[in-house]
Formats: structure tokens, sequence, C-alpha cells
């Protein structure tokens, strides 16, 4: 190993020290109780900028089926992680898409607002990643307890 | 004050006993650590109370000049009794070991129940084979035990590494994502026991409780036979206002079997209200409780992963009124 190499190991090791706070999570009632109030809601990067609150949107949208429809190569509006958005990228946007463009299944209404705003930050988020992350990040889903036919883990 | 300090000392004894304490072992598992332990214990304090006692008898002496020859004799042969205390007391150990490891491993199992215990953050999802049908029975967070038949446990998890541990019936076994471990349970004595996760888990880790209940066999059978069948249909107005709200609101995380409801990620309530406790032993089971719970269940059971829902109050009444009626 080099000197300059030496040196930088404990820069590195200091600098992974800034991930800590990437994961930190606020518990009690939760909030937020409401919407998001525009694309510039001062919550948003609460659960945006939050790799816990991303991954429990990912849990969710597996829990509520999403992934029934939502998939990796599928065309147009079921493909959420080509950059397109037709109904627009703000949070706002989506989270409204979310909550009222799906027709009878009403996700508004059957999907507590917390997890509304996780899911959004999944959705979000999901275009950011190589697609073999978000390979791995299905397959995950795949192991969540969902439908009659999940028989555990075992 | 000596008198007060005197009682004080007594007073950890008043936890070797109990619902949830391997001392108070009441499962042929829960006897044969328990006689390890004890034999630990006894060859430990043997040899400690040897120590302590050659520590002291050497302090006093320590002044005395004794003829150079002797002493060395005598010193050789001290060393050869030590050597030899030591050698029995590791035999002991290992023999006691042994013993019990037979004993957790006994071929108990060929009639054995067959159960399922899957962790999750923070309650246990318990499924037994129905033997009639072959079929898998759900329930959750209180497991049933037929008194003096072994049931076979078959342990795994459905997210991060939990640990099983009913300390009055056997010993502590993880619970390994991707992974399946067997204990084996052979309960002697009737009554109500509880087990925790002793792997921490989250947040909640300290609120993931288990009742077990151990019956007579009959008692069992019938408690498994009810617990097969689907959920009784509400009885009143109130009650089917609360199914129909359940039905939007909760079915999506929640099975009741027979109405439609058919949620998998949260514990199965189809006999709800037939258990002891609510979230994995936080509450009691009581109407207000079930009230509050489905009210803000993150101020009682912060980071648990229910949902505050966003229910009218009559709504949620209705709820608790329907869920309370599933027994």
């Amino acid at each position: 190993m080099s000197r300059a190499m030496r040196r930088a190991v404990p820069l590195y090791a200091v600098a992974i020290l800034c991930g800590c706070t990437k994961e930190a999570r606020e518990l009690g009632p939760a909030t937020p109780q409401t919407p998001p109030i525009g694309n510039e809601d001062p919550r948003i990067p609460t659960y945006q900028d939050n790799f816990y609150q991303v991954s429990q949107g990912g849990r969710y949208f597996a829990w509520y089926g999403c992934s029934g429809c939502h998939a990796e190569g599928k065309d147009a509006v079921l493909n959420l992680a080509d950059s397109e958005w037709r109904h627009g990228f703000g949070f706002a946007n989506v989270y409204g898409a979310i909550a009222a463009r799906h027709g009878r299944l009403a996700y508004g209404k059957r999907i507590p607002v917390e997890q509304m705003w996780q899911i959004t930050a999944y959705a979000r988020d999901l275009s950011s990643h190589y697609p073999e992350k978000r390979r791995r990040v299905a397959l995950d889903q795949q192991a969540e307890p969902v439908g009659g036919t999940w028989h555990g883990p075992q | 004050m000596r008198r007060g300090a005197a009682l004080a000392a007594f007073l950890p004894l008043a936890a070797c006993g109990g619902i949830q304490s391997p001392l108070s072992p009441v499962g042929d598992q829960a006897v044969a650590l328990h006689s390890l332990l004890m034999l630990s214990i006894m060859i430990c304090g043997i040899v400690y109370a040897l120590v302590i006692g050659g520590l002291g008898w050497s302090l006093r002496r320590r002044r005395a000049e004794p003829p150079p020859d002797t002493d060395a004799r005598a010193l050789d042969h001290s060393l050869w009794i030590a050597a030899g205390v030591i050698l029995a007391g590791l035999i002991a150990l290992t023999v006691g070991s042994f013993i019990a490891d037979r004993a957790l491993f006994a071929a108990r199992g060929r009639d054995a129940l067959a159960v399922r215990v899957t962790g999750h953050q923070y309650w246990w999802r318990i499924e037994y084979r129905d033997p009639a049908s072959g079929r898998w029975i759900e329930t959750a967070n209180e497991l049933h035990l037929p008194q003096g038949r072994t049931a076979r446990v078959a342990l795994g998890s459905a997210d991060v590494i939990h640990s099983f541990w009913v300390p009055n019936v056997a010993g502590k076994i993880d619970m390994v994502p991707g992974r399946r471990n067997l204990v084996d349970l052979t309960p002697r004595r009737l009554g109500w026991f509880r087990g925790q996760c002793s792997e921490y888990c989250g947040a909640q880790h300290a609120h993931m409780a288990l009742d077990v209940k151990v019956d007579p066999p009959a008692v069992f059978d019938a408690w498994l036979t009810a617990q097969a069948q689907p959920a009784a249909a509400a009885r009143d107005a109130v009650a089917a206002h609360g199914a129909a709200v359940f039905a939007g609101a909760c079915a999506a995380c929640h099975a009741v079997r027979g109405s439609g409801a058919g949620g998998r990620a949260g514990p199965d309530l189809t006999h709800f209200a037939s258990r002891h406790s609510i979230a994995a032993g936080t509450l009691s089971m009581t109407r207000g409780n079930l009230q509050g719970w489905i009210a803000q269940p993150q101020a009682i059971k912060p980071g648990t992963m229910m949902p505050a829902v966003a229910l009218a109050p009559a709504d949620a009444d209705a709820v608790a009124r329907y869920l309370v009626t599933l027994r």
C-alpha cells in the first residue's frame, strides 16, 4: 500500500460516518398526517433523502400489490424506472398520481398518509439506480408476505 | 439497616420462578438445560470455594516457616490433588453437557405436532398443520401446546434475525432469514407462560412477546378445531359496519378467514379476540386497548409496521366492536 493510500484510509473511514444520518428515523405518532403541499413541501427531504423511508416504501409497494403491474421492462406508465413521468416528477405530482389516478383502487383513501409518502419516495427513487440494483430490490420484494400463496420464508 | 440489607439480598431470588424463567422448568427440554445449569453451578461453586478457601488459608499461614523439604513434598501433593479436582470437574461438565444434548435431541418427535413460527418485526406468525387435512392453520402471537406431547417447531424469519425463547419450556434458538431451525417443545405442566424475542431486532424488540398456553390434549384439540374455522359473521349492525370498514381499510395487511380479507403482511385476525393480548404482548385484550391501538399504534408501539389509519371515530369504534366478536 502506498503512502498516499495509507494516509487516505483514515479519511475514508471518517467519510463513511457521513452516511450514518441517511437512515436516521424518528419514532412516535406517525408524521406527516397530510399529503404534500406542493413540490417544495419542507417535509419532503425527510422522506426522499432517507434510505429507511425509501426502503419502507419498497416494502409497501409489494404489500399493496403495486409490483403486480409496475415492473422493469413494462411500457409507459407501468415502468417507473424509465425517468419519464407523464404527470410530473415533483413529489406532490407523483403522490397525487398514486393517490388519485388508480381508479377503483383508490389508494388515496386506502393507504395511510405516511405510507403514501414512503411509497412516493420509493417510486421517485427507482430511476436513480442501475438496473442490477433494481432487480435485486425486486427479488427482495418477492420474499415479502403477500397474498394467499405466501407461506413464509421456510 | 443490616436486617434490611439481608432482606434485600434475598429479593433477587424472587426472579427464580414465574412464567418466564429457566429456573422454573415445565418442559422436558427446559428440565435438561436446568439440570445442566445446576451441575455447572455446583461444580463451579465447589471450585470457587476451594480457590477462595486456599487463598484465605495461605494468607493466614504466610508468617509460619515450615521445614523446606516437607513444604516441597506437600506442594507436590497439593498440585496433584488440584489437577485431579480440575480434571474431575471438567469431565463431569463434559458428561453433563453430553447428556443434556442427548435429552434435547431425543426422538420424542415421532408423533410430533408440526408447528411453524415465523418472526416478523415485531410479532410472531404461528401456523399449525391440521393433522386431518394437512393444511396450515394460521394464528399469531399466542402459542398453544398440548400437555405431554412434543411439538416440533420450525423457526424462520421474514425480515431480520429474531430469537425464539420460552424459558420455562425450552432453550433459546435463533430465527435466521433464509434458514430453518428446529426446536422440540414437550411441556408437562398446564398454564400460561411467556416467551420473548431474545435477539435485538429493532426499535420494538422489547415489545415482541409470545404468550404460551399449555392445555390438556383434549382442550388443545378443541382449540385447534376452533382455530381452523372461519370467522363468525357480524352479529349486529355496528359490527357489520365495522366489517365493511375493515374490508376497505385493513384487509390489505390482515386476513380474516371467511370474510374476504386476505392480507398476509400483518397478523391473521380470524380469531383475534380469543387471544390473551394485543400487539405481541404489548396490551391486554380489552376493547378500550384495542380502540387505542387502532387509533394510534405509533404512540403505543413506536416503530411498529402498523400505520395510523385515518378512520372517522365512529368507523374506528365499529372496527373495534367487530374485532372483539372474532372469538
